[in-house]
């Protein structure tokens, strides 16, 4: 499959990643079980008129995919992709607690329209005027990493610049039911993430967005030469030898990997396979992580995405992100290996250009 | 497939050759409007599809039950065995999720430790990956939600990923079960109609709710003639493309629709004469059918094939209405039959467009099969017979 160029990225996280300049400096902590994402003013970014019925997840992704494009300088793309692994949560919610308060009275249509799933693709549709392919991904930890999927189908079968992205927001109740639910940590890790000995994780939020294209440009920051999901591996034997076996797609082997960004989320379950497999990556590769700055959200790979984008455009890996406390001399290949509740398992490459 | 009128393919055969429709009174789903509007449930209760199932894992919802139900029957018409070592997907697609458990416990969730667990089944992957693990060795999944024309979305990823040699079949379609979020959300948009719909008759109301599931076995050559399958028929043409004119509503001139017809059109090669008939979106709406005739007839003009909505019989299932819709265009391959639009009396004031009102029996050789949704996502799938 052929590869694609980034040539535009923005990033809404809980970090200051929206401001350009900002590259793992200063690093805000989390609320010990979850982050907020740290918003823009959107009054910039997005018309009064249309800002006004925008829940946040529609914000953060129409804000995002906006700068994306003019980072990118392009008029027009040819594809619109998203993941989102809730949607519009903060819509569904509003629609459902007003239909439950009232007994399906006095209801009005506003939340309902915006809890669709597709609303942050259609609402850029609309604001671009983009009658092209407009697809929606809404699996869990596949979701971004399926819009990645089908942009690299597209390219092959001719269409030269898609915007693609991934959404997910929380609302204080969503977080509320999943502290109940016991899916949170307790309080803020007190080891490193990958050495985390409890349970849970730290739930967060953002969108990040790329203008992916064709043909390599002057502006190209890096390219996305192929990925790869994963369902239910049984071991971290299973994983490796995916991962093994999607590094000679591409010709290439561990060695070859620069810097391998790996999505431990703190959960000491969850995160058996890939601890499993540190020492392995280590041997060959500079392991590095980014979910104790992103928190774990079903599209924190987009998150990731952004990261090896900044990493291999600045040619530097962050202290805060390394886990092998080793510098890369080059970043030439970058390797993500995501996992989402150990469930969902992704590798993503990307590469200098 | 499972929807109002079958809880299997030849059920729902038997309702639409009998032109029997499945909208009733509302029987399982908790509402104040229960009297006042009909649906297309699902006639099973969640106690009926568990036992079919053979699964009463708590966890388990309306949407898991029905998805699995049709996935099932699906993979077993079609003679695949999913541990033959070929790389399967399963591509689906939702729009309500686990809201139909979810809007039942939410507020207790928030005071009570037991139905916690609802929460895990709330968002869209949650039914596919049931469904996945129900077929077993399934290597590839993902979830499509693109609001009503979903399910097309998924046909239409399956047949790319086996093109581009990422899966050899692909098990795709799509699944919604009833939920009061949904129906609440379609009643406040006023755009139910309490009596039957009357999908293209110019006195149309609006849509009756349905639900359901349909999956298809998609598969390509080689895998095919491996185990020397035989098929049912061919997907030749599909395409996506946006309206970008609304939120919900569609354009009054249907320009998303007819781009997404034309380019399905055009990848098929075949000519619009050459289309036998077309299995129109056809919600009964008054937007939709307007919209979706100006469309028809942007790329019919005055020849504009044998056309019917079969929304009559099922509802609008939403994210499980292309697949459902693609199983009767399959069937309409296979039986030489044209299903009709039922409740039809009126042509729409000067468009001159008569659907199938009564069950026609000739020769179909293609079907073009339409499906939009909110945020003016508009898809059309072509069939081939095989």
């Amino acid at each position: 499959m052929t590869k694609a160029y980034i040539i535009g990225t923005s990033c809404i996280s809980p970090q200051n990643s929206i401001d350009s300049e900002w590259f793992f400096d200063t690093i805000t902590p989390s609320n010990g079980d979850c982050f907020n994402a740290i918003e823009p003013s959107y009054k910039e970014h997005i018309a009064p008129n249309l800002l006004r019925r925008m829940g946040r997840a529609i914000k953060m992704g129409v804000t995002t995919a906006n700068l994306a494009i003019i980072e990118a300088q392009v008029k027009k793309v040819d594809a619109i992709i998203t993941g989102t692994g809730l949607g519009c949560f903060e819509d569904s919610e509003r629609f459902l607690l007003a239909l439950l308060d009232n007994d399906e009275q006095f209801l009005t249509p506003t939340a309902f329209i915006q809890s669709t799933h597709n609303t942050v693709g259609s609402q850029i549709a609309l604001i671009m005027k983009c009658h092209d392919y407009n697809y929606t991904y809404v699996h869990r930890g596949f979701s971004f990493e399926s819009a990645i999927q089908d942009a690299l189908m597209l390219f092959e079968e001719g269409k030269e610049t898609i915007l693609i992205g991934g959404i997910e927001e929380h609302t204080p109740n969503y977080i509320t039911l999943n502290r109940r639910a016991h899916k949170l940590q307790e309080h803020d890790f007190a080891l490193p993430i990958w050495e985390s000995k409890t349970s849970g994780i730290q739930l967060s939020e953002g969108a990040a967005f790329f203008v992916l294209n064709k043909e390599k440009t002057e502006n190209s920051l890096a390219s996305v030469d192929g990925i790869q999901t994963l369902y239910k591996p049984k071991t971290a034997a299973d994983v490796l030898t995916k991962m093994h076996a999607f590094l000679k797609l591409h010709d290439l082997t561990l060695a070859d990997i620069d810097v391998t960004l790996m999505g431990f989320s703190g959960d000491k379950n969850f995160d058996l396979k890939l601890n499993e497999m540190l020492p392995i990556i280590q041997k060959e590769s500079i392991a590095a992580c980014y979910k104790h700055v992103s928190g774990e959200y079903h599209t924190a790979s987009a998150f990731a995405m952004w990261t090896a984008t900044k990493l291999i455009e600045k040619q530097k890996l962050p202290k805060v992100l390394s886990i092998s406390e080793k510098t890369p001399y080059v970043i030439k290949h970058l390797l993500i290996v995501n996992q989402y509740l150990d469930i969902n398992y992704s590798f993503t490459l990307l590469s200098q250009c | 497939m499972i929807s109002a009128i079958g809880n299997n393919v030849p059920e729902s055969f038997l309702s639409l050759s009998q032109s029997k429709t499945g909208i009733g009174k509302i029987n399982h789903l908790t509402t104040r409007f229960k009297d006042e509007f009909l649906t297309g449930e699902v006639r099973l209760s969640n106690q009926d599809l568990a036992d079919l199932v053979k699964d009463n894992n708590p966890d388990l919802n309306r949407n898991s039950f029905l998805a699995m139900l049709a996935a099932k029957e699906a993979v077993l018409n079609s003679g695949i065995d999913t541990s033959d070592g070929l790389r399967t997907g399963v591509i689906s697609s939702t729009t309500v999720a686990g809201m139909s458990q979810t809007e039942l416990y939410y507020k207790e969730m928030f005071v009570k430790e037991d139905h916690l667990n609802v929460l895990d089944a709330h968002d869209c992957g949650d039914s596919t990956e049931r469904i996945a693990d129900y077929l077993g060795n399934v290597d590839y999944v993902t979830t499509i939600s693109t609001a009503c024309s979903s399910a097309a979305n998924a046909v239409m990823l399956g047949c790319r990923m086996i093109k581009h040699g990422l899966l050899d079949r692909a098990v795709v379609g799509g699944v919604d079960a009833l939920s009061k979020f949904t129906f609440n959300g379609f009643n406040t948009l006023m755009i139910l109609d309490k009596e039957w719909c009357k999908p293209f008759d110019e006195n149309r109301k609006g849509l009756n709710l349905g639900e359901g599931a349909a999956f298809l076995v998609i598969e390509g050559e080689n895998a095919l003639n491996k185990r020397l399958g035989k098929p049912l028929a061919e997907v030749v043409g599909y395409a996506n493309a946006n309206d970008a004119y609304h939120q919900t509503a569609s354009s009054p001139e249907g320009y998303g629709a007819t781009l997404a017809i034309q380019q399905a059109l055009a990848m098929s090669g075949l000519t619009p004469s050459q289309i036998d008939y077309i299995n129109m979106h056809g919600t009964g709406t008054p937007n939709n059918d307007l919209s979706e005739s100006m469309a028809t007839l942007a790329v019919f003009g005055n020849q504009v094939p044998k056309f019917s909505s079969t929304k009559a019989f099922t509802g609008h299932t939403l994210a499980a209405s292309a697949s459902i819709e693609a199983v009767i265009s399959v069937l309409s391959l296979q039986n030489s039959m044209i299903f009709p639009n039922l409740n039809f009396t009126t042509p729409i004031a000067n468009l001159n467009l008569v659907p199938v009102t009564k069950l026609i029996n000739s020769p179909i050789n293609t079907v073009l099969s339409n499906s939009f949704g909110f945020g003016g996502n508009c898809s059309s799938l072509i069939f081939k017979k095989a």
